[in-house]
């Protein structure tokens, strides 16, 4: 038995303790067509540059993908190398100060949206990463109906919203569709309210979080939008009573693309599916920048997947030439033209190739220059369960806006004193 | 010699995690990056238990989860108890009708949640059909209130998990001696005096395992609340305020989770010591 412990422990030594060879890692998940999508990548860098890179697939749940990179920058190891990050997760990591600057290594951001990069990429001064994917909300509406109606252009402010989808709502409704409803958005206790009540607050001109870090939740322009918000339901009955009590993305998108509705606020990958064969509304839908309280004036909620280098890489210089080829306009483009994905890139937008295969491209460039990022914080889930439950109860109209976010704002300020200071 | 795997078993896959429960509830474990765990004895509980900022919100979600619990488990004993007779008798079909009777207790809570999730839906659940066909107002919402919200998940944790309850009852009736029947037959006895004074009292030690089973199952009830309501207007159960503690602070999370089995041991207890079962297995 002592034998083979001590042989057993040996042999973990020597393998654990012998000096290995660095080499460069890129850690990435998702579908399995992307994931086949990223090893082309790397076969193109590597004949390009000689460089070899090594892909380490993560799983396809992205709470799964946030873990397996914090246990390894948690134990410094110097894999992986590179990694792509959701958005939300920026600057939590880069508060531990694991993420590499990257301006030290010549990436220049000005091609990228550069709100994006400021909001969401720049930690202390220093960008750490760079969009490569990049998703918005949006507003998708019924092309047909809007001519239908009479109208020229989808609605550029929220009230013009109100007013065209009440005018189809009711025609539609006396044309013999009952269940027709003006305008649907994620509106249940669950994280897409978060983001659909950012798009109102920002284009209020509120927003959770000041530019300090200090919680803003009760201030003026907030309670405005979500007076707004609950009179969509409750004054104005152009979106359903649903919208509080289970409406969510995919919720959102079958009464939509059932013929069911006018406007509906979604993210991009509703166009896939409404535009599919099968879908009664298909080449019916159209899609808009979400409107504002001034024309011009509107919010999108950020999403999307992010680049960046482990500060505890052993090949910094490599990795940032493998984030420079991501992130180049060819990649960009490829990645666009193979997965649809909308790249973090704004001169990709304005290529005719690529718009020839996503007609949509100019107007989420639109969307994306308005693109506002949910507070990036290690314990943004506790902010967000408050934010959830409050605004949610206020949607039923059970409390006031005003009290529902007074009473955010005093537990946000709690959560804050208590997890602030590691 | 022969206990030893088993007893491993035991130590590494529940003294293990229990303990660790226990021991991670006297520590703040923030899911941060590079946080690291920190002592601080009873803090978590204190919290919970007096500190404004969440001495509220648990209480709430202690009287939620008790509510719902003893509402479910009072129907379930009750249809449980009817349906156990029913399938007691003798009649045709009635192998068949014990095995489908099975079927809601043997899909996974989750797969059920989402399924009375699709018949409460608002937009076309079968609910709202019904209720547009006999002419009530199509706007109507199912889950729109607390009292709705509430009724919507009793009726599905109900429908989940009575077929447990009739099993159990119907090993009871069974064990149940026939002479005892004929015996009070032959003095006379009516059909509901024989059910008062043999089967009640002869079932009484299975109902009661069958609700001790059904409470602290239910005391922890998750999957429904996640699915149905994401805890919306007060119904939110001591295991889904856990789950919202788990994602931010470790050491909270377990501290609901140790309050929760603290709750079910009590309710235990009462229910040993109050549920006349010493007395009804030794008679």
């Amino acid at each position: 038995m002592k034998k083979v412990l001590f042989f057993v422990l040996s042999a973990f030594l020597f393998f654990t303790g012998c000096s290995r060879t660095p080499k460069l890692t890129f850690m990435v998940g998702g579908a399995p067509n992307e994931v086949q999508y990223w090893k082309q990548v790397i076969a193109d860098f590597e004949t390009k540059t000689g460089i070899k890179v090594t892909l380490l697939e993560q799983s396809g749940k992205t709470e799964q993908r946030l873990q397996s990179i914090q246990v390894a920058l948690r134990g410094s190891q110097p894999d992986p190398d590179i990694m792509l990050l959701d958005v939300g997760w920026i600057g939590q990591i880069a508060s531990a100060g694991w993420l590499e600057s990257l301006g030290e290594y010549g990436i220049d951001p000005t091609p990228f949206f550069g709100g994006i990069i400021t909001l969401a990429d720049t930690f202390d001064g220093k960008f750490i990463a760079l969009p490569v994917y990049v998703d918005g909300g949006l507003l998708y509406y019924r092309s047909d109906l809007l001519a239908k109606y009479g109208y020229a252009n989808p609605p550029a402010t929220w009230q013009e919203l109100v007013d065209m989808g009440l005018k189809i709502q009711d025609g539609e409704r006396k044309a013999g569709n009952t269940n027709f409803v003006g305008f649907l958005w994620q509106g249940d206790k669950y994280e897409g309210l978060i983001c659909d009540a950012l798009e109102y607050f920002a284009s209020a001109g509120g927003n959770f979080l000041d530019q300090t870090g200090a919680p803003i939740i009760n201030s003026e322009a907030n309670i405005k939008a979500l007076q707004f918000m609950v009179d969509l339901i409750h004054t104005y009955k152009v979106s359903p009573e649903s919208v509080y009590t289970e409406m969510n993305e995919e919720g959102v998108r079958e009464y939509f693309q059932a013929g069911n509705a006018m406007f509906e606020r979604n993210w991009p990958y509703a166009w896939g599916l409404h535009s599919k064969d099968d879908s009664p509304v298909k080449g019916k839908v159209g899609i808009a920048p979400l409107p504002g309280f001034e024309a011009g004036k509107g919010a999108s909620t950020l999403g999307g997947w992010h680049i960046a280098v482990s500060k505890y890489s052993d090949m910094k210089k490599e990795a940032a030439e493998f984030v420079k080829y991501v992130t180049s306009f060819e990649v960009q483009k490829a990645l666009s033209m193979e997965l649809g994905w909308n790249p973090g890139r704004m001169d990709v937008y304005k290529d005719a190739e690529v718009i020839a295969k996503n007609p949509n491209l100019p107007i989420l460039r639109e969307v994306f220059i308005n693109a506002v990022p949910r507070p990036s914080l290690p314990y943004y889930t506790a902010i967000s369960d408050v934010l959830q439950a409050q605004i949610n109860e206020a949607l039923s109209g059970k409390i006031s806006p005003k009290a529902a976010l007074d009473s955010a704002q005093e537990k946000v300020i709690m959560i804050i004193k208590e997890y602030g200071n590691k | 010699m022969f206990l030893l795997p088993v007893l491993l078993v035991i130590v590494l896959f529940i003294m293990f995690p229990v303990i660790g429960t226990i021991f991670n509830s006297f520590f703040r474990m923030l899911d941060t990056a590079g946080s690291t765990p920190q002592f601080i004895g009873f803090d978590n509980y204190g919290k919970f238990l007096f500190d404004p900022q969440y001495a509220p919100r648990f209480w709430d979600s202690v009287k939620f989860t008790l509510m719902f619990t003893f509402t479910t488990v009072i129907i379930e004993a009750v249809i449980g108890l009817m349906f156990a007779l029913i399938l007691n008798e003798s009649f045709k079909g009635r192998g068949l009708l014990r095995t489908v009777i099975l079927i809601p207790w043997a899909i996974p809570t989750v797969v059920s949640a989402v399924m009375w999730k699709q018949i409460y839906n608002s937009s076309f659940g079968f609910i709202k059909w019904v209720m547009v066909a006999l002419g009530s107002d199509p706007s109507v919402i199912t889950l729109g209130d607390f009292q709705s919200a509430y009724w919507a998940l009793i009726v599905a944790e109900v429908w989940k998990t009575t077929p447990f309850v009739v099993i159990i009852l119907l090993a009871g009736l069974q064990a149940i001696p026939q002479d005892l029947y004929k015996q009070a037959q032959i003095d006379g006895a009516k059909m509901f005096r024989q059910f008062m004074k043999i089967t009640l009292p002869l079932i009484m030690p299975v109902l009661t395992i069958a609700l001790i089973f059904r409470t602290i199952d239910c005391v922890r009830v998750f999957d429904i609340i996640y699915v149905l309501t994401s805890g919306k207007w007060g119904t939110e159960t001591l295991s889904y305020l856990g789950f919202i503690n788990y994602t931010v602070d470790l050491g909270k999370g377990s501290t609901v989770s140790v309050l929760t089995f603290l709750i079910s041991f009590i309710i235990t207890l009462i229910y040993i010591k109050f549920g006349n079962f010493g007395k009804t297995i030794k008679s």
